[in-house]
């Protein structure tokens, strides 16, 4: 899967997904919230049947005059009666903190039940009754809402997947096509222009001819021809390209690298300065290393001013190409990295240079970073991972 | 058999004077001498001023201002009730002593004094 494809799967599914889940977590919320009170309320109605024979007990003990009452007390119920003043008069309990403007209320694990009466039988105008909550339907309840939840969310991810791959089928095509032709092109390219460098090389080494100056601006030519094939071909392969992680003498492949370049550099009579540490090794693939050299000697070759100069710092910390060129608006630097954006029309390429920089860096977690003064100079740093 | 007839009646006359709260000297005297005498039910009168007005206070001030100024008409018993008993006179009590002998019935009759769980 190309990583464009990967993207817009993977934007689609979270908005897809994270959107459906909450629309029925909330949903399932409401549910839940909605069961457990008929639960309550089922329980509370028990509290009011056992309220309301204890009433009737009231009413019976109300008219007996023995010595002794013996009040109506059924387990599992706890029940207490009060006064009008809302003051204890007996029971099984004495609860704290009554709620006496609710009709049920929860505390702790306990259902509280406020039984009004009249006429106030013993002088009881309250009764509260409590009985512990029972905590199974309403985990059993608790359970299915999660497991509702969950196989909704299987569901909604298969469906979801589904249709991301549906929705970006014709997106896949398109890049697909577009890859084919791009390959194709590039691999038409490829023997044209060996042959042209090859030529060059023979020419220049068996003939002392007088269009050496002409010579060299095919070279140039085809050389920039070369790159662009090596570019598009690396973004080509991008995606499923089988790397090979070795350790590599950054110092030495970047000397190699400014020397391939000397014939453009010299076009343009650039004063190079170079300040490189010896031996600067690390893994990386060669070919991403060659990649982000190029495309950064190149852009800064390429943008440069004719005899303007180009500093080439390579260290143990980080890599900084700095031109004295065209520079970048300000508003520009941050598109730089976009795929076919290009800092200045004035020039060739195809803008893919900065993307390919900023592909290796992603990959080697290196950090990138450009400081540009219009009209005066371009540093590009490139900072090794520590 | 006589040592058996001797226990039974020791635990029956313990029982009946731990059942049975002593009466207040002054509520004897204001209250309970007239209404024992008359046969006047004091505890079903109790109850239904219980059951009217719930609460000591509440009673208290209604018993106040009935014993102060008996009528039928303002009475908690029903009218029936008069075909049997007389209707009091007013208490010829001063205020504090009214209200110590109307505490001492509330204290005495107290439901919660004979309220037991099982």
């Amino acid at each position: 899967m190309l990583r464009s494809e990967k993207r817009s799967l993977f934007r689609f599914l979270s908005i897809y997904l994270s959107s459906t889940f909450l629309l029925f977590l909330l949903a399932t919320f409401i549910f839940y919230n909605y069961q457990k009170h008929q639960i309550i309320d089922l329980q509370n109605t028990e509290l009011s049947i056992e309220a309301e024979r204890i009433t009737q007990k009231l009413r019976q003990l109300n008219q007996t005059f023995s010595k002794k009452l013996t009040y109506p007390y059924k387990k599992p119920f706890e029940s207490a009666i009060y006064n009008l003043e809302h003051l204890y008069i007996f029971g099984s309990f004495q609860p704290k903190n009554i709620l006496w403007s609710q009709e049920y209320y929860q505390q702790a694990n306990r259902l509280f039940h406020i039984h009004p009466l009249f006429p106030y039988y013993l002088g009881a105008s309250h009764i509260i009754i409590t009985k512990e909550i029972k905590q199974k339907p309403i985990e059993h309840l608790l359970k299915m809402s999660i497991l509702f939840l969950f196989i909704a969310g299987i569901f909604f991810t298969l469906l979801g997947l589904f249709l991301g791959k549906l929705f970006i089928a014709p997106m896949k095509e398109s890049i697909e096509k577009m890859n084919k032709f791009i390959e194709d092109t590039t691999h038409e390219f490829n023997t044209p222009i060996s042959t042209i460098l090859t030529n060059i090389e023979l020419i220049d080494t068996m003939y002392d001819c007088e269009g050496k100056e002409e010579l060299k601006r095919i070279e140039i030519a085809s050389k920039t021809l070369s790159r662009l094939y090596e570019d598009l071909t690396y973004l080509k392969l991008n995606h499923n390209y089988h790397r090979e992680i070795e350790s590599i003498n950054i110092s030495e492949l970047l000397i190699d690298r400014i020397e391939y370049f000397h014939t453009l550099i010299e076009s343009k009579k650039l004063k190079v300065i170079q300040e490189i540490e010896n031996n600067i090794i690390f893994d990386i693939d060669k070919n991403d290393a060659i990649r982000l050299i190029d495309n950064i000697l190149s852009n800064a070759i390429k943008y440069n001013k004719k005899e303007g100069e180009l500093y080439i710092t390579l260290n143990r910390k980080n890599l900084i190409v700095k031109n004295a060129g065209l520079g970048i608006k300000k508003e520009d630097i941050n598109l730089i990295q976009n795929r076919f954006k290009r800092a200045n029309s004035s020039e060739g390429g195809f803008g893919i240079g900065l993307d390919i920089i900023s592909q290796v860096v992603e990959r080697y977690d290196f950090k990138f970073t450009i400081d540009s003064t219009y009209n005066k100079n371009t540093e590009v740093n490139i900072q090794w991972k520590k | 058999m006589e040592k058996i007839i001797i226990k039974s009646f020791l635990i029956n006359t313990l029982l009946v004077t731990m059942g049975t709260a002593e009466v207040p000297n002054m509520l004897q005297k204001n209250c309970l001498a007239c209404h024992s005498q008359q046969k006047i039910p004091s505890e079903l009168i109790y109850r239904r001023y219980l059951l009217k007005y719930s609460t000591h206070n509440n009673i208290k001030k209604r018993l106040i201002e009935y014993l102060k100024n008996p009528k039928k008409e303002r009475s908690i018993m029903p009218k029936q009730f008069f075909l049997k008993f007389p209707q009091k006179r007013a208490l010829d009590l001063n205020n504090t002593t009214l209200n110590s002998s109307v505490d001492a019935y509330l204290d005495y009759f107290d439901i919660k004094k004979k309220l037991i769980l099982p």
